[in-house]
């Protein structure tokens, strides 16, 4: 998208640190202790700075408890079982409520579906930005406000002025996300994770919140977990990709491997109604910008 | 919200009544203790309300009167507010014990009638009206713990809530800034609520010559005294009896008007809290 300039976010360099995990899952398994199922079976995979990892999978397939796990905000009756979760070389197993605290939003932070849900209605956005800044990087008031303007315009909002006085009902689905992803940028986490974070949007949305979290792991060596059922989101910003079915990782690769030369029956199965349906969509609908 | 009339007029209400709480023992034309030779006396300019059996008059005493029942209703609500709203709020964030032991603990409350057992309390403690009130207090407390419970947990639930979570928000920054809002409405409601269920509550523990001594002014003491003389005077109860409803009705229509102004949300909570005030009001008519 567009230019880098203005931006308060720290840069440092890409290739550089790409040694050391800033999240690394290993083996996890999450069990569903009401019904006694296992959820999600042998997840593994790792994340260096600047390094994007996709999952992609059916709803059900356990992508979303997989990065819920990672945030520590499993629901009720989920228990990780088996298997470890690092971030920056520390076990999640053994954090306490505070020390989650402390790594949320510095350390690991996410954006989700559904932008406007994520805020709250009667707070204006550029309040809920600024009390990230003032909480996690304590910051004054004034210098939170600054610095919620330059995250605004660091996710291409292009009257940052206005949109910080306005409230989540007066923005549209791609604005609001794009005020979530400064929010969750906020205090310079070194992992965000994106689950559907594009799903509610329509097609040319997706495509420059996509190109933002691009923009921005460029920029700033954020590594991103892009969670997504579909592969064209996955095709366009990944390095690595999983693919999940039922709880189990069936395929795990680089992108260009896995779209390419599918090992999986159920990632080419994935691929194929992708393709299908992809086209139909283009073809049928009069609108081509319309809400998916 | 004091655009809407019936704000105003149950403020104006409010406020005077407050003030006679205030000033009433100043601004009694006479002693209200002093009695006189002329007993039950119809209205005249010297005493405006009359006078009693005793020769006082009836006017000064209301006057002086209003102080308990202020106090006592205000002491009511305070008490159930605290005892009710923190935990209430506390329920939903901390451990599940703690949880199910208040949850049990308020619906022991529930089950308890509060003036039988506002009476049996004051026989323990000793006939105060504090003491009476208190324990009142405490067993109208559910009300605030289930308003403020049922308006903790959609919020705590929400995604907005899970999204300060992720950015990293302790729960007393999750409380601050999230919860309260959603919780003040339908507790304001409920606070003037209860007001209004505690100057019930006063009158009828004062009727029945509990928690103030006899020759001190009350409104219930006025009202018990009146109905011994209906034969001489039977216009008497009719002042104490419109102050008493005068000012319940301030109340409610004040709890009326927050509800409205706070919307929907505040409605749906309210309703348990009018089961409960109406339950009150029967018991009370009942004796």
């Amino acid at each position: 998208m567009t230019t880098v300039s203005e931006t308060a976010v720290r840069t440092t360099p890409v290739t550089g640190a790409a040694s050391e995990a800033v999240l690394a899952v290993r083996d996890l398994r999450i069990r569903d202790e009401v019904n006694d199922r296992m959820i999600v079976r042998g997840v593994s995979f790792e994340l260096t700075p600047g390094k994007v990892v996709g999952i992609v999978g059916e709803s059900g397939s356990g992508k979303t408890l997989t990065c819920r796990a990672a945030l520590g905000i499993l629901p009720a009756h989920f228990a990780v079982s088996g298997g470890s979760i690092e971030i920056t070389g520390r076990d999640i197993a053994a954090l306490t409520p505070a020390q989650w605290v402390g790594l949320r939003g510095g350390t690991v932070s996410a954006v989700f579906q559904d932008p406007a849900s994520y805020l709250n209605p009667s707070i204006r956005v550029g309040a809920q930005i600024a009390e990230v800044i003032l909480v996690k990087l304590g910051l004054g008031r004034r210098a939170a406000r600054h610095r919620a303007l330059e995250l605004l315009a660091a996710v291409h909002l292009r009257q940052p002025a206005l949109v910080y006085d306005q409230y989540p009902f007066e923005l549209s689905g791609g604005m609001l996300q794009r005020v979530l992803i400064a929010a969750a940028i906020a205090a310079d986490p070194k992992v965000l994770i994106a689950d559907e974070a594009t799903t509610a949007l329509d097609v040319t949305v997706q495509a420059e919140i996509l190109d933002l979290l691009a923009d921005l792991r460029e920029r700033t060596g954020l590594a991103l977990v892009v969670v997504s059922h579909d592969l064209a989101v996955v095709a366009q910003l990944c390095d690595e990709v999983l693919v999940m079915h039922a709880g189990e990782v069936v395929e795990h690769g680089p992108t260009a491997r896995v779209l390419y030369e599918p090992r999986h029956d159920y990632t080419r199965l994935l691929i194929a109604g992708h393709e299908e349906y992809g086209l139909e969509r283009f073809l049928d609908s009069p609108e081509v910008d319309g809400v998916r | 919200m004091l655009r809407l009339r019936s704000a105003r007029v149950a403020v104006g209400i409010l406020v005077l009544i407050a003030l006679l709480a205030a000033l009433g023992s100043v601004l009694a034309p006479q002693d209200p203790l002093a009695g006189g030779a002329d007993t039950l006396a119809g209205v005249s300019g010297r005493h405006w309300l009359g006078t009693d059996y005793l020769g006082r008059d009836v006017f000064s005493r209301l006057l002086a009167g209003s102080r308990v029942s202020v106090l006592g209703s205000v002491e009511v609500a305070l008490i159930a507010l605290v005892l009710g709203t923190i935990p209430g709020v506390l329920s939903v964030y901390l451990s599940r014990v703690f949880e199910w032991l208040t949850l049990r603990l308020a619906d022991t409350l529930v089950a308890l009638p509060f003036l039988i057992f506002a009476v049996s309390v004051t026989a323990l403690l000793g006939n105060g009206i504090t003491q009476a009130m208190f324990t009142v207090g405490v067993l109208v407390s559910p009300l605030f713990y289930r308003v403020a419970r049922a308006a903790t947990l959609p919020v705590a639930r929400s995604q907005y809530v899970e999204a300060a979570m992720i950015s990293g928000a302790s729960t007393g920054w999750i409380v601050r800034r999230h919860v309260w809002a959603k919780v003040l409405p339908p507790v304001a409601v409920a606070l003037a609520h209860t007001i209004g269920v505690g100057f019930i509550v006063v009158s009828s523990l004062t009727f029945l010559g509990i928690g103030v001594q006899p020759p001190a002014p009350t409104w219930g003491g006025l009202l018990a005294s009146d109905l011994g003389y209906l034969d001489f005077q039977p216009y008497a109860p009719i002042a104490p009896v419109l102050l008493i409803v005068a000012t319940v009705w301030g109340c409610n229509l004040l709890a009326d008007a927050i509800r409205d102004v706070s919307g929907q949300e505040g409605r749906a909570l309210l309703n348990s809290g009018r089961a409960r005030a109406n339950r009150v009001l029967a018991e009370g008519e009942g004796r």
